[in-house]
């Protein structure tokens, strides 16, 4: 089991995790979480590169965003 | 110290415990997640959450802190009806309890908090939609940390509703041997090869199943051990749209029930007119229904804003109960999957933890309708048993007599010995004059049955 995490949180935090999350699944979300955390990324990117050119559209003005 | 019950559930968190003082609910807030519990509250997601009506909401009370040193606060929660557990869900109530973890999870990151558990136990059905009662769940999310609960979450949620959606609908009754859900590794070896075409479970059954048979007594953390919040984001995305694309249609021809059933339509007007007599002349405040069917005698109570629990022993039929709740918004009714014969046992810790549904709570009235038959005939109750259980249910009872010359009990007499000598008219006014009083009695025009408005008699 995941000690060092936990020990280090419960310093931190002063918080108690009484659940075990299991060493597998632990790995297995650090293995989803890389591949789908480009994909949340990519979205975010992307939502924001749109909404700059939605407002520059409807901007009579030059933008003053860089 | 006063008279104070400590729930038989809350036991495991050490952040608190839920109990019970003079007939109010209280839970105690303990200083060790004194500071989660203050970013919660300063954070905006408890006022978000309650608002959107997803959270329980509460009030805080005084620590009566005379005999508790580790009290930080007691909260007085707002209290749910009926309390209910997973294996007595229908498919959808499942899934709606799944998305809404999922969805609770999700706004709590953006609040900086995360949920450090993912029990289907923490959800409830209250007023019409399920809400998250356990309001101690929330924890100060750490960046970079893994979501503690998501094998939990899996064993709990996604694995069941996979195994109802690819294997079969009764599998949900694993859940009342499982306490903490099922275990992947027997989802794996029931689910059948085309789910695994499915990315998401692919990856969070089959994969993790794997990895947990992998790291099975290994005691190395993970190198790196870091979780982005994108990447959790991604996580809870990946589970939101698992859990969306698993559905469960119920078979057969549920649009008319009076199509299948034994009614004329002169017939069925003529009962719902006589229910609804009764259900007045008896007044009552909290109803089960027992073998509800798709609820629709269930309705004329809950309709009337009187509490119902629609109860059916048929999956499907809770199933088309249910979403029939969902799309009208109702708010008094509780459809859940019972098995009269054999309702919900205690179980867990000392047989204690999960209260069995016959001592769950208590109605004021019964409901039984189109259902004698199936207990005295089909499964040989005989009549003095069933009413003595009808008496430990609750004081008034609205029941159904089906006589040997309906058709649906030629037909369960069909195929077997008729020994029911005493299942006549006279024989079951009889057997119930034994403990209740006669209120109303009223044959169905169009039909050969009678309903009863029997009450209890005095001691």
């Amino acid at each position: 089991m995941d000690h060092q995490i936990f020990f280090n949180l419960h310093k931190t935090m002063g918080g108690f995790y009484y659940l075990d999350p299991g060493s597998g699944s632990i790995l297995l979300q650090m293995l989803l979480a890389a591949i789908l955390g480009i994909g949340v990324a990519v979205r975010l990117f992307w939502g924001k590169i749109r909404s700059l050119f939605t407002r520059k559209s409807s901007n009579s003005d030059k933008s003053t965003e860089e | 110290m006063k008279d104070r019950q400590r729930n038989t559930a809350s036991f495991r968190d050490p952040s608190g415990f839920v109990f019970q003082q003079d007939e109010i609910l209280y839970r105690q807030v303990n200083r060790s997640y004194q500071h989660h519990y203050d970013r919660l509250m300063s954070s905006g997601l408890y006022s978000r959450l309650t608002k959107a009506k997803k959270l329980i909401s509460h009030e805080e009370a005084d620590p009566i802190s005379d005999h508790d040193a580790e009290v930080y606060l007691v909260l007085k929660p707002e209290t749910v009806e009926m309390i209910s557990y997973p294996y007595e869900w229908c498919f959808s109530q499942l899934k709606d309890a799944a998305l809404l973890t999922l969805n609770i999870q999700r706004e709590a990151l953006d609040h900086g908090l995360s949920l450090k558990d993912a029990s289907a136990y923490n959800i409830q059905f209250h007023h019409g939609r399920p809400v998250l009662i356990d309001t101690l769940s929330f924890e100060i999310y750490q960046e970079g940390a893994p979501w503690v609960a998501y094998r939990q979450f899996c064993q709990h949620f996604l694995a069941p509703l996979a195994l109802m959606a690819y294997c079969d609908v009764r599998l949900q009754s694993f859940l009342m041997v499982y306490l903490d859900g099922i275990p992947l590794d027997l989802a794996v070896n029931l689910l059948p090869a085309r789910s695994r075409i499915k990315f998401g479970l692919l990856t969070h059954i089959y994969l993790h199943a794997s990895l947990q048979k992998m790291t099975v007594g290994s005691s190395q953390s993970p190198a790196g051990n870091k979780v982005s919040r994108n990447g959790m984001i991604g996580l809870i995305d990946s589970l939101r749209g698992s859990i969306n694309g698993l559905r469960w249609q119920p078979e057969g021809n549920w649009g008319n029930y009076y199509k299948n059933t034994n009614y004329s339509e002169i017939a069925a007007n003529q009962k719902v007119r006589i229910v609804k007599e009764f259900l007045a002349a008896a007044n009552p405040t909290r109803i089960y229904d027992l073998g509800a069917n798709t609820g629709v005698f269930s309705r004329l109570a809950s309709d009337a804003g009187i509490f119902t629990v629609s109860s059916d022993y048929d999956p499907a039929a809770v199933e088309m109960n249910y979403r029939q709740m969902l799309e009208q918004k109702e708010t008094h009714l509780l459809p859940l999957v019972i098995d009269l014969t054999n309702p919900s046992p205690a179980i867990g810790w000392q047989n204690t933890e999960r209260v069995s549904f016959l001592q769950r709570s208590h109605v004021d009235l019964v409901m039984a309708l189109a259902l004698i038959h199936h207990l005295v005939i089909s499964n040989n109750v005989p009549l003095p048993v069933l009413v003595d259980f009808f008496a430990s249910l609750s004081h008034s009872l609205i029941i159904e007599f089906i006589p040997k010359s309906d058709s649906q009990v030629k037909r369960l007499l069909s195929t077997r010995a008729d020994i029911y000598s005493d299942y006549t008219q006279e024989g079951f006014e009889q057997a119930f004059a034994r403990r209740f009083d006669c209120r109303r009695s009223c044959p169905v025009e169009g039909s050969e049955r009678i309903l009863y408005l029997f009450e209890q008699s005095k001691a």
